[in-house]
C-alpha cells in the first residue's frame, strides 16, 4: 500500500486551475522528488495531500486513507514559507510545536537537546528566535520537523538559505531518516539535488504532471539516440552515424535511427580506436526540467 | 494534555508572562486610580488654608468653648482664635496673622445670623471647621445621641416597592458599582482581544500557520486561542479587582463611604451570564478579523466596527440613567454587542425583569456560539492568504 496516493486530483483559486488532474504515489520508504517550476502547482499539490486545502474532485489516500487528526502526529511537514514563533525563545517554540504533535514534555527536551547539538545550536536554545541568523532558523525549523520522528516526512525546498555546509548536513539527515524506513517527499527545484536523493520523482508545470517515474528510466527515456565518447585518436567514419559533436574534450555521437550504442562500440574496438571513456549520453535532470517546462520536450 | 490545552497554555504563558502585559494591562488601571487619588489628596491638601481664624463672640456661645472634632484627613487643622474687639480682629487680619474672622452678634442665639470678614478667598475647608465649632458648643448640653443624630442629619433611603434593593446617601457608591465593573470589563475585553488579534495576524505574517495546521485541527487551534485570551482577561480582572479591593479593606475603617460598598448577586449574575459570553463573542470577533486581514494596523481600523456598539450604552449614560426602562434601554440591552454595558448600567439603577436578563444572556451565549463558528470559518478561509485580505462576502459564501 502507497504512503500517499493521489488520484485525479484538480483543485483552482479562482479561475486559475493550480492543480489540473495530478495523479501519482509514494511508496513506503521511498524518497520521492516532486518538481516544478515556481508556480507549477507543487506547494499546492502538498496542502491538498496534507488537507489543508480540499481538492474540487479527486481522491488523497495518506498513510493508508483519508487525513485524519491522529495522522497529524505521524507527519512532518517542513513548508517552504518557513514558519516559527518570533518573540519566543526557541527551546520553547520546539517544545511548543513538539507538543502539538503529541510528544510530551520529557521527550521534546531530549529529542531537542540532541538536535540542537547535532545542528550547533545548543548554545542559542534560550535565545529568541528572532535573534537567530537566517540560517539557525532554517535548522532550527528542520529540528521542529524530525523532532516527533514521522513516519512520513514532507519537505518543501529544504535546501533555501542554506550554505554548502549545512546543505550537506540536512542532505545527510535526509538519507539517514529514509535508511531509517521514513517516506520522504522532497519537493524543489534545484534538480541536482533531487538528481542526487530521489529514486523516483513527478515533474509538475502549470498544474500538470509531465513526468513520473524512476528517475533512470525517464533519463533514458530523454537521452535520445546518442553516445558520449573520450580518445586521443582520431576518430574515423562510423557507419549509423549522423552527426559528430566535440563537446568540452569529449565527443557525442549522434546516432542514426535503428543503430545501437553497442554497434558504435563494436566499430571502434574493431578499428582500434583507443577509448579513455564510452558511455550512453544521458541528459542531466536540469535538461529534461528546462525541455518540459520549455516545451521542447515530449512527455514520454 | 490534548493540543487544545496546549494552545491554551501557549497563548496564556506567551501573553501573561511578558513584560509588556504586566506593565500596561495588569498595572496601567491601579496606577491611573493610585494617580488620581493622589491628585485628589494633593488638590484638597493645597486647598487647606491653616493661617488661623478668628471670631468676635458677642453672643456668649463660644465663652469657655468645647472643641469640635478633629478633621478627617486631608482637611488640616485650622487654628480658631478668639478676638475681644472687631478693631483686634481687624489689626491681626490686615498682618496676616489670620485669613478671617467671624463676629457673632448679640442675638445669634435667636436669629443664626452671623457675618464673616476676610480679605482674600476664604476656603470651604476653613470655614467648616469653624461651623464645626459652633455646632459643637450649639449642642454642649443636648444629649449626645440626639447631639449626633442631629449632626450627621437626615438620611433619604430610596426602596424598591419589593424592598429588595435601597439606597441612600451611605452607599450610593453602589450605583455606579455594576457601570464601573461593565466598563472595566470592557476594558479587559479589548485589551485582550487585541492580543488575540495580534497574535492570528502574527502567525499569519511569520508563515507559523501552516506548520499549526498540520499538527492540530483549525477549530481546535481557534478554540484553544479563544479559550486562552479569555483567561488571559480573566486574570487580569481579578488583579485589577485585588489591586482595587485591597485599599478598600485597608481604607474602609476610615473613609465612612466605603463601608457602604457591596456588590449585589445580581450583579455577579449579569457579569457571568452576559459579560462572560460577550468577552467569548468579542474574543471570537477579533479573532475572525485577524484571521481576514493580512496585516495587524489593516486589523487595528476593523475593530471599531465591534468597539463603537460596545460603547454606544456609554455614550447614552445620560437617556439611560434618567429612563432606565425606555423601549430604547430595553432594546439597547438585548441587543448583543450594546448589551454588557447596558444590562449593568441598568442594574444599578432599575429592577430588571427575570426575562429581560434570561433573554439577554442567552442571546449573548448564541451570539457568542455563532462568533466561534464565524472565527473557525474565516480562520480556515483566511489562514494562507498571505498579503491578501479575505472578503467577508468569501466568510459568509456557501462553499
Amino acid at each position: 500500500m502507497p504512503a500517499v496516493d493521489l488520484s485525479h486530483i484538480t483543485k483552482s483559486f479562482g479561475p486559475v486551475k493550480a492543480v489540473d488532474d495530478v495523479s501519482f504515489s509514494v511508496e513506503k520508504g521511498e524518497l520521492f522528488g516532486l518538481l516544478g517550476p515556481n508556480g507549477a502547482g507543487k506547494t499546492t499539490s502538498l496542502r491538498v495531500m496534507l488537507d489543508i486545502f480540499k481538492p474540487e474532485s479527486g481522491s488523497v489516500a495518506i498513510l493508508g486513507g483519508p487525513m485524519n487528526e491522529s495522522k497529524k502526529d505521524r507527519i512532518g511537514y517542513m513548508p517552504e514559507e518557513r514558519g516559527l514563533y518570533q518573540d519566543i525563545p526557541l527551546d520553547r517554540c520546539l517544545a511548543y510545536l513538539g507538543s502539538l504533535k503529541g510528544l510530551s514534555l520529557a521527550d521534546v527536551k531530549q529529542r531537542s537537546t540532541s538536535y540542537l547539538e547535532r545542528f550547533d545550536l545548543t548554545a542559542y536554545k534560550t535565545k529568541k528566535v528572532k535573534e537567530l541568523s537566517k540560517g539557525m532558523q532554517q535548522k532550527a525549523q528542520v529540528i521542529a520537523t524530525l523532532l516527533h520522528q514521522p513516519e512520513l516526512l514532507i519537505v518543501d525546498e529544504p535546501f533555501g538559505g542554506l550554505d554548502p555546509v549545512n546543505t550537506q548536513m540536512v542532505k545527510e539527515l535526509l538519507l539517514e531518516q529514509h535508511q531509517q524506513g521514513v517516506t520522504i517527499i522532497l519537493c524543489s527545484h534545484q534538480m541536482h539535488q533531487v538528481e542526487e536523493l530521489c529514486d523516483r520523482i513527478v515533474l509538475i508545470d502549470h498544474g500538470k504532471v509531465m513526468l513520473y517515474g524512476a528517475l533512470n528510466d525517464i533519463r533514458h527515456q530523454f537521452s535520445g539516440n546518442a553516445v558520449t565518447l573520450r580518445t586521443a585518436d582520431k576518430i574515423p567514419a562510423l557507419q549509423g552515424v549522423d552527426r559528430v559533436e566535440p563537446l568540452n574534450g569529449t565527443v557525442k555521437l549522434h546516432l542514426l535511427p535503428g543503430t545501437a550504442p553497442q554497434d558504435v562500440l563494436r566499430s571502434l574496438v574493431a578499428q582500434n580506436v583507443n577509448l579513455e571513456q564510452f558511455e550512453i549520453s544521458m541528459p542531466t535532470l536540469d535538461e529534461i526540467f528546462i525541455r518540459v517546462v520549455q516545451g521542447q520536450g515530449t512527455v514520454p | 494534555m490534548n493540543k487544545l490545552w496546549h494552545v491554551v497554555w501557549h497563548e496564556y504563558r506567551r501573553h501573561v508572562f511578558n513584560r509588556r502585559f504586566v506593565l500596561v494591562s495588569l498595572l496601567s488601571v491601579p496606577l491611573v486610580i493610585l494617580v488620581m487619588v493622589g491628585l485628589i489628596y494633593l488638590i484638597i491638601s493645597l486647598d487647606v488654608n491653616t493661617t488661623p481664624l478668628g471670631y468676635v463672640d458677642y453672643s456668649g456661645l463660644l465663652v469657655d468653648p468645647v472643641s469640635a472634632p478633629a478633621p478627617e484627613p486631608p482637611d488640616k487643622l485650622v487654628p480658631i482664635l478668639p478676638f475681644a474687639t472687631e478693631a483686634a480682629a481687624r489689626s491681626a487680619l490686615d498682618a496676616g496673622q489670620i485669613q478671617a474672622y467671624y463676629i457673632l452678634p448679640a442675638d445669634y442665639l435667636s436669629t443664626g445670623h452671623l457675618s464673616v470678614v476676610h480679605l482674600g478667598a476664604l476656603k470651604t475647608p476653613a470655614s467648616s471647621q469653624f461651623y464645626a465649632l459652633l455646632t459643637a458648643n450649639l449642642l454642649r448640653n443636648t444629649d449626645p445621641v440626639i447631639a449626633n443624630r442631629l449632626v450627621k442629619g437626615s438620611e433619604i433611603i430610596v426602596q424598591s416597592p419589593d424592598g429588595s434593593r435601597s439606597i441612600s446617601s451611605k452607599n450610593w457608591f453602589n450605583v455606579v458599582i455594576p457601570m464601573v465593573a461593565g466598563i472595566a470589563f470592557i476594558i479587559a475585553m479589548f485589551s485582550t482581544g487585541g492580543y488575540l488579534m495580534q497574535a492570528v495576524v502574527e502567525e499569519k505574517e511569520n508563515r507559523t500557520m501552516e506548520v499549526i495546521i498540520t499538527s492540530v485541527s483549525p477549530n481546535q487551534f481557534m478554540a484553544g486561542k479563544i479559550i486562552g485570551d479569555t483567561a488571559i482577561g480573566l486574570t487580569q480582572i481579578v488583579l485589577w479587582m485585588v489591586f482595587i479591593l485591597i485599599p478598600i479593606l485597608v481604607l474602609r475603617n476610615r473613609i465612612s463611604f466605603l463601608q457602604g460598598i457591596q456588590i449585589a448577586p445580581q450583579t455577579l449574575f449579569l457579569l457571568f451570564f452576559v459579560m462572560f459570553p460577550a468577552f467569548i463573542l468579542v474574543s471570537a470577533l477579533m479573532a475572525a478579523i485577524g484571521a481576514t486581514v493580512s496585516e495587524a494596523r489593516e486589523g487595528q481600523q476593523m475593530v471599531g466596527i465591534i468597539s463603537l456598539p460596545i460603547w454606544i450604552p456609554y455614550m447614552l449614560t445620560g437617556s439611560l440613567m434618567s429612563s432606565p426602562n425606555s423601549p430604547l434601554a430595553i432594546g439597547l440591552s438585548l441587543f448583543p454587542l450594546t448589551a454588557p454595558l447596558t444590562m449593568l448600567l441598568r442594574d444599578g439603577l432599575t429592577i430588571l425583569p427575570f426575562w429581560q436578563i434570561a433573554l439577554s444572556a442567552s442571546l449573548q451565549v448564541l451570539c457568542a456560539v455563532a462568533a466561534i463558528w464565524l472565527a473557525g470559518r474565516a480562520f480556515r478561509l483566511g489562514m494562507l492568504r498571505y498579503g491578501k485580505r479575505l472578503k467577508w462576502r468569501e466568510v459568509f459564501a456557501k462553499n
